[in-house]
């Protein structure tokens, strides 16, 4: 049924499944569960796409998305019937099985109580206690216009805690999470789930006694992990081969050019057992890749789906992504992390003479063409001559993404990659991804904080 | 698979099939919600057609409560399946999640709620038709590749483009309770966006604009649209950082917007029984100067936000927010409004999937007597603020820390574009801040919003 004049095309079929559970004020009232399946169809010719979808496994509802897809290449012509082939080739990164499988709901109900009562035991200051497990199952099968047909299960879980503490009459909330591409019961059973929980109450009990974040620009300190949420911002999503191709990305002409200092070596890696940003094949059937982006400093790859790889003339990394079968494939990043240096993380704390010491983050945004980021802390201390003073509220930091990556002094030697709660939106659509650092001294970021 | 039509009629009909089956499987109170969406989009790059997409969708979702020894529990189920072994699938999985569910004394099932009659249903039908809003595909491409060839031409500053959009489509949403309460609507909208790029290299900028409206005929045009997107773009070019301190800022209606957002949030009534929301303790207080008058009004010829009733089928009347300052109600659903002991708001939103959220209908923000332009000479020194990005606003205290853009206001004038800065306060100050409320209000989507200028934010830069 494919258009002659078509470049690629593919059917997308898909049964996603979800469940979750959420504790607030001691109870877990909130179950629900949602079952989506559909088909999307995709024609591709040239710089133009058509796509339709149905959620109807109806005939007439198929023939009229296959229809809509293929008005984009019309010609009159069709191209001659393939066989369907199964590739296989790609190696799993994950267990084909629903992961709420030997999980079940009175279970899963009794570690969010569990984790209530842990919460409320550990300070009398913590007031409300939020938990929420979830998991989902998406079976998903790609048909490339060459007979090709290609199969993914993936399984992802997320556990989250959040708290709100009081004293005197002030109030401050914090929260941890933890999840990937595993069973259920590696949440449920394990030490994980309650470290969760120090975590949140430890955070806002921290948080009542912030002081006012400085304003200005100051040298930062990042710790490991989470805070890699800097390079998905400031550098990943410049990186994307939709924006490059069209050269609307602030790195569109700086391929070989350095945009960050030497020994930062940047990759986005897909193929990490099951961590929540992998995948065993893109959404295109395209097998997860570990692409360089940036090698000691020097900008040397893009992400890129099918569509933007061939109009460029490169080859496609595994980044094609869309949400679900109602939605668009878009190059999206999967993990993305800098890889460790050789400085010791204390040495890059103590370095800072007045200055800002970042370990933990809430969420971050960019503007792609102008280059600028933002991402706000959620744990944060004044640093002065070298030792933490106290810690700071909750404040944005601000940079030019071609730029913060050259002004990186320390790089230390402990990459730790995120406890797995990363979620990326881009053209209205979510995808799961991953991010890390190692400790990394940035010599000049401006601090949104109120104390001038 | 037989699967069941949804055609117009059936929707309504679907909705009530279902609290059949889950009745079946063991429930003693249920709502449902079935709805349709169709829709269309084109999105046009540098004078070709860059994208076409079709939306086919369904789907169904279901809350029942069963009694426990305890008392009622409920869970709720979605599915995008209406096939009838779909439907009963559904229904046994929601029946056995209730039942692990834990029981809340306070549960309020779908029964009894204040529902519009069948003559006000009727009169909203007609007065609402919906259905398509008068596009097909190729007068869509037409406006998108008419209002990008515009925007590309506005100025010789204008070096790319991200491509303009238009879309069109309709939905249809039935619900129905256990209390035999059924009830169906229409809904249509469509749209029409660009965003162009000036400048090149490491000085460029990107802009957009985009208008959506109920039918085409209301939509602003291709002329003023790619107008607003150009002009905005060009105008921010070689931007600056600036110094830091505190200053008065004035955010557009684009950028205050978000301050509606917040005050939202903070008077969720779900946040505030669960001392989630910095207004927690501010019922009845002046959290805003007198001037300040905000309400949600349910039907409004310029609103996509209007509705009859809400996700639990009580009746929407407006009501006041905010009445010369003062914080007059919170937004409730029915369970919200018995536990906060105040009335019912018809604020209850329901999604096919999980719980049901709280939300308003039309927000409109009474406009005050100053345009923009005799603000920004009111204040003689501050920033107009045309940009905010990021997420630093935490609910729970107020604190409030954003990445922001605009311009640099000198003796009542702009003088430069500022970029790179943040904005930082506390959301209840900068309430108690705002000195002005322009003329200008304008409506984005189910607000509408003047511009606001706020005193003594701080301001971190160079």
């Amino acid at each position: 049924m494919l258009p002659a004049g078509a470049d690629d095309g593919d059917l997308y079929i898909e049964h996603s499944s979800a469940e979750s559970l959420a504790l607030e004020e001691g109870r877990v009232k909130h179950v629900s569960a949602s079952t989506h399946q559909g088909m999307g169809a995709r024609v591709i010719k040239g710089e133009a796409s058509g796509h339709a979808f149905t959620d109807r496994f109806e005939t007439s509802a198929l023939m009229q998305a296959g229809k809509s897809a293929r008005a984009i290449a019309e010609s009159g012509k069709n191209k001659a019937p393939v066989a369907i082939h199964n590739d296989v080739s790609a190696p799993a990164l994950y267990q084909g099985a629903n992961p709420s499988e030997g999980v079940d709901f009175l279970q899963r109900k009794s570690l969010l109580e569990e984790l209530d009562a842990l919460a409320r035991s550990l300070d009398p200051r913590v007031k409300q206690v939020f938990a929420n497990v979830s998991s989902s199952f998406s079976d998903i099968h790609i048909i490339r216009m060459d007979g090709c047909h290609l199969h993914d299960a993936r399984p992802l879980v997320r556990l989250n805690v959040s708290v709100v503490v009081e004293q005197n009459g002030v109030r401050e909330t914090g929260s941890a999470g933890g999840g990937g591409r595993f069973s259920l019961s590696r949440l449920s059973d394990g030490e994980q789930a309650r470290q969760l929980v120090h975590e949140a109450v430890r955070l806002a009990i921290l948080n009542l006694d912030a002081h006012k974040a400085p304003a200005g620009s100051f040298p930062v300190v990042l710790g490991p992990g989470w805070p890699g949420i800097l390079l998905h911002e400031a550098i990943g999503h410049g990186l994307e081969g939709d924006f490059n191709r069209k050269g609307t990305s602030v790195f569109s002409d700086k391929m070989g050019k350095r945009v960050a200092a030497k020994g930062i070596t940047v990759v986005d890696d897909g193929t990490i057992a099951e961590r929540r940003g992998s995948m065993t094949i893109d959404d295109e059937g395209t097998t997860s890749h570990r692409t360089v982006l940036i090698e000691d400093g020097i900008l040397t790859g893009y992400l890129l789906d099918r569509q933007n790889a061939r109009l460029m003339g490169m080859t496609p990394t595994g980044n094609g992504r869309r949400e679900s079968y109602a939605h668009p494939v878009l190059p999206r990043m999967t993990n993305t992390f800098m890889l460790a240096g050789k400085d010791n993380p204390d040495d890059i704390v103590a370095s800072l003479d007045r200055g800002i010491y970042a370990v933990n983050f809430g969420g971050g945004q960019v503007d792609i063409t102008s280059g600028k980021f933002v991402f706000t802390t959620s744990e944060a201390y004044y640093v002065e001559n070298g030792k933490i003073q106290y810690p700071v509220k909750g404040a944005t930091l601000i940079g030019s993404g071609h730029e913060v990556l050259q002004k990186v002094s320390m790089i230390g030697n402990d990459l730790e990659l995120d406890p797995g709660v990363g979620t990326c939106g881009k053209g209205g659509q979510s995808v799961p991804v991953g991010v890390g650092l190692p400790t990394l001294r940035i010599d000049e970021l401006t601090v949104g904080g109120t104390e001038t | 698979m037989k699967n069941l039509p949804t055609d117009h009629v059936q929707l309504a009909k679907l909705a009530t099939q279902l609290i059949e089956s889950a009745k079946g499987a063991g429930a003693i109170y249920v709502d449902a919600l079935a709805i349709s969406d169709t829709g269309d989009s084109v999105s046009v790059r540098n004078g070709s057609v860059e994208s076409v997409e079709r939306e086919d969708a369904q789907g169904i979702g279901l809350r029942a409560f069963v009694e426990t020894p305890k008392g009622l529990a409920f869970a709720t189920a979605s599915s995008s399946d209406i096939s009838e072994k779909g439907l009963k699938k559904l229904a046994e999985q929601v029946i056995l999640m209730a039942k692990i569910s834990e029981p809340d004394p306070d549960a309020v099932p779908p029964v009894g709620a204040n529902h519009p009659t069948s003559e006000e249903l009727d009169e909203w039908n007609r007065k609402h038709p919906g259905g398509n809003p008068g596009w097909d595909i190729t007068q869509a491409r037409d406006a998108a590749l008419h209002c990008e060839d515009l925007a590309r031409n506005y100025s010789s500053d204008i070096s790319n483009s991200e491509g303009a959009e238009a879309s069109f489509g309709h939905n249809r949403v039935a619900y129905a309770s256990s209390d035999g309460f059924a009830a169906e609507y229409a809904k249509s909208s469509a749209s029409l966006s660009v965003s162009v790029i000036a400048g090149t290299g490491e000085n460029m900028q990107r802009d957009y604009a985009w208008h959506r409206a109920r039918q085409v005929s209301d939509l602003h045009s291709p002329e003023v649209i790619a107008e607003e997107a150009a002009r905005r773009a060009v105008s921010r070019l070689n931007p600056g950082s600036m110094e830091s301190g505190h200053s008065t800022i004035i955010f557009e209606p684009r950028t205050a917007t978000s301050m509606l957002g917040h005050l939202v949030g903070a008077i969720n009534g779900r946040a505030v029984l669960q001392q989630r929301s910095f207004l927690t303790e501010a019922l009845g207080e002046n959290i805003f100067p007198d001037f300040v008058s905000i309400e949600d009004r349910p039907d409004h010829p310029d609103g996509l936000g209007n509705r009859l009733f809400d996700g639990e089928g009580t009746r929407c009347s407006g009501h006041s927010l905010i009445d010369r300052g003062q914080l007059t109600t919170f937004l409730a659903d029915r369970y919200t409004a018995k536990r906060l002991g105040q009335a019912e708001t018809g604020s209850a939103m329901r999604g096919l999937t999980g719980d049901i959220g709280i939300g308003p209908s039309n927000l409109i923000w009474q406009p005050g007597s100053h345009s923009q332009k005799a603000i920004m000479e009111e204040i003689g020194n501050g920033i107009l603020i045309t940009e905010l990005i990021g997420f630093g606003v935490n609910g729970v205290t107020g604190d409030y820390s954003r990445g922001a853009g605009g311009f640099l206001i000198e003796n009542g004038e702009i003088v430069r574009p500022v970029q790179g800065i943040t904005i930082a306060g506390n959301l209840k100050e900068m309430f108690a801040n705002i000195e002005l409320v322009g003329s200008d209000l304008t409506w984005f989507g189910s607000s509408a919003v003047p511009s606001i200028a706020i005193s003594n934010m701080t301001i971190a830069g160079e």
